[in-house]
């Protein structure tokens, strides 16, 4: 008992020792801000980790040699790494020691939503403004936590944009679209994605003709796909690995199903073989993705040059967030003029960010609501075609973001 | 009631080709006495044999069985003869030998493994070949083009194979081992190049599947896998060892998959395969073919 309340005693000495350090007003003269950014750098997550950092290491580089935070006194960003291994524990300690060894201002990560849940409580606790530039999990901005800011679109709004999309397209093509088929992998992914299906058709007043999981080991589809042709459905759609994805397509094709439109959810229909194995057949096939290097905004194609000479591939949705959230800080920065954390997350809660290099997503503005949820972060819809360069994926959705000169095909040929 | 025909007709055609993808597992098991957990992974290797002698050499599927099947055959002749034999060999007076079980299922993992690091985890199909999405449309139906040839190959390795082991001498060696390998050793018929002969069909019988699959499937490295499962199911509702069991239990599997979602969602079909599995080994367990008394 005694030992206990020993080691009780010393651990909440510890805390207040460190609540009255991190309380210290910044040191006048002191010339960088510093940023911790919790990613993978190793483990399963690792390669989608190594694109974050060096989004992140391009932007800063960019800053800095811009001249820093004006308001700062021409302050530099410093920028500290450390791996999760996408392992939540390491997730939770490594916030602790960027904050209290490292004196972290300002946090970011973590992708792995997993990780980024746990990690995003011990900023809050400690009052450090969290940037989230990508995990999707809808859980981590409905904490009611005051210093978490997400700029990725959150799960839900995979579903949801999807039947904008569908609304959009209707109204741009004069094609009603009626019946709805819902067909998806048996496992927690695609029934998530069919249980809000469900209600967002009950709201738009479309009428579901189909609802069928398959298991994603299925040797043969025809089954499923003699279903889909028989319901008449106008559109398709579908949530998919890579094998059956490819199966289904080219038996739809096999069978001549008419069907207006088929919708995808990313995942196997994303999936770099996808366009290859399934060839021709997958003409038309619309898909949902963060990003994509196309998207007609200023400076994408620039950002994406110079990334791709510096480090070998294309941004990534992962890539252009983690890019942007750089910017995000920089703005943030610069309109806090103080290294006091409650200033700079009002500074953040306050952004509206519309313009700058880090604004090459698809959307037009940076605006957090009250749960911190960048309340303009869509996501875009693309569409797999062939126009004279191969099949490609050409972003149609939202139009502001859509490919000059191309206008998508809908309904289906 | 179109439909019903129409479901029943791919049923049965996939059935068939389950039926042949199992057919290399019932030969080597009736003879061997050993469950080779590996066969869905030489069917892969058949696989991506056919895939690469179709997409190098341009040829038409069905004659890449010219390469495929004498490949696959000296691949399971060797196979058994390197990797296998010396542990038959170290477990003799054993009449069905789990070691040789877990050595099949090292060759699965070594071979899946060996695949993805060459080939990669890409998923592959043959592109612009003369069976890709062929249908036969006779008014609303539809019968798939790939399928048919596919079903008629299983039925016609079926009966080659059956009269293989029946009316040559090799195949009455090979007989004469799975009914008793000691008595079979004294009559001077040498039991281990019965096995790896008998490996090498099973093997070249899982080429012929992997040619039937390539026109409409993908190819990647764990393929076999999805196979694998069926194929067990299949050789134990048909009868273990039994080769018309193994065509008519791929039939059953197919005629559930295809007929089943129209009155259910697909994976209901699933648990029905796997509930008739356990249904038959509570009632008859040696299977619908498959012989009552051991010898």
């Amino acid at each position: 008992m005694k030992l206990n309340r020993i080691v009780t005693a010393s651990v909440s000495a510890g805390l207040l020792l460190c609540g009255l350090i991190l309380a210290d007003p910044v040191l006048a003269g002191e010339k960088t801000i510093k940023i911790g950014n919790i990613i993978p750098l190793s483990g399963p997550s690792a390669s989608v980790g190594q694109q974050g950092k060096n989004a992140r290491e391009m932007a800063v580089e960019e800053i800095n040699a811009n001249g820093g935070i004006k308001s700062l006194g021409g302050a530099k960003l410093e920028m500290l790494y450390a791996d999760s291994e996408s392992k939540p524990e390491k997730g939770v300690s490594e916030a602790e020691r960027l904050i209290n060894t490292e004196k972290v201002n300002v946090l970011t990560g973590c992708w792995n939503s997993a990780v980024t849940y746990p990690t995003t409580a011990v900023a809050e606790r400690y009052g450090i403004p969290f940037i989230v530039p990508v995990s999707v999990s809808d859980k981590i901005t409905e904490q009611g936590f005051k210093n978490v800011f997400r700029i990725a679109a959150k799960d839900s709004w995979w579903t949801r944009d999807q039947f904008s999309f569908l609304k959009d397209m209707e109204k741009e093509f004069k094609t009603p679209v009626k019946k709805l088929a819902f067909v998806y992998e048996n496992g927690d992914w695609g029934k998530g994605f069919a249980s809000q299906w469900k209600k967002l058709a009950a709201e738009a007043g479309y009428e579901v003709v189909l609802d069928e999981p398959y298991p994603s080991t299925a040797t043969d589809l025809s089954p499923v796909v003699q279903k889909i042709k028989r319901a008449r459905a106008d559109v398709l759609m579908l949530v998919s690995n890579a094998a059956d994805a490819i199966l289904l397509t080219n038996t739809l094709a096999a069978y001549k199903v008419k069907l207006k439109a088929v919708v995808a959810s990313g995942g196997g229909h994303a999936d770099p073989s996808f366009i290859k194995a399934a060839g021709k057949n997958a003409r038309f096939i619309f898909d949902i993705v963060e990003w994509e290097t196309d998207v007609n905004k200023p400076g994408a194609k620039e950002i994406n040059a110079q990334y791709k000479d510096k480090y070998g591939y294309n941004l990534t949705g992962e890539a252009v967030d983690a890019y942007l959230s750089m910017y995000l800080i920089k703005d943030a920065l610069e309109r806090a003029a103080s290294l006091d954390k409650d200033d700079i997350r009002k500074a953040l809660a306050d952004t509206h960010l519309t313009s700058g290099p880090g604004m090459i997503v698809g959307y037009d503005a940076v605006e957090f609501d009250a749960s911190g949820q960048n309340s303009h972060a869509s996501l875009v819809m693309v569409q797999i075609n062939d126009i004279g360069n191969g099949l490609e994926r050409i972003t149609v959705w939202p139009k502001i973001a859509r490919r000059p000169g191309y206008t998508p095909v809908f309904p289906k040929p | 009631m179109i439909y019903f025909i129409e479901d029943s007709i791919n049923g049965i055609l996939m059935g068939s080709i389950y039926g042949l993808t199992a057919m290399g597992l019932t030969i080597i098991f009736g003879v061997l006495k050993v469950v080779n957990f590996a066969h869905g992974t030489l069917l892969m290797v058949g696989m991506y044999v056919a895939y690469w002698t179709v997409t190098l050499t341009g040829l038409h599927p069905y004659l890449a069985l010219i390469i495929v099947v004498p490949v696959m055959y000296v691949f399971g002749y060797y196979l058994q003869d390197i990797v296998i034999k010396p542990i038959f060999k170290s477990e003799k007076n054993v009449r069905e030998p789990i070691t040789v079980i877990i050595v099949t299922t090292g060759v699965w993992y070594v071979l899946d493994n060996l695949t993805l690091m060459l080939f990669g985890p890409q998923y592959r199909s043959i592109q612009n070949n003369p069976l890709q999405g062929k249908m036969i449309e006779i008014g609303e139906m539809f019968i798939s083009v790939p399928k048919l040839w596919g079903a008629i190959t299983a039925v016609a390795t079926a009966f080659a194979v059956y009269y293989f082991f029946q009316k040559t001498r090799t195949g009455r060696a090979i007989r004469a081992c799975s009914l008793d390998r000691d008595a079979a050793s004294l009559s001077g018929i040498n039991q281990y190049k019965i096995y790896n002969m008998t490996f090498g069909i099973g093997t070249a019988v899982a080429g012929v599947a992997a040619v039937t699959l390539v026109p409409f499937y993908n190819i990647f490295p764990s393929v076999g896998v999805l196979f694998d499962i069926k194929g067990f199911i299949i050789v134990v509702l048909g009868g273990l060892g039994s080769i018309p069991g193994a065509i008519i239990g791929g039939i059953i599997i197919g005629l559930i998959e295809s007929v089943g979602p129209q009155f259910m969602t697909a994976t209901w079909t699933e648990a029905i395969v796997y509930g008739l599995f356990l249904l038959v080994l509570f009632v008859k367990p040696s299977g619908l073919f498959g012989v009552k008394y051991d010898w």
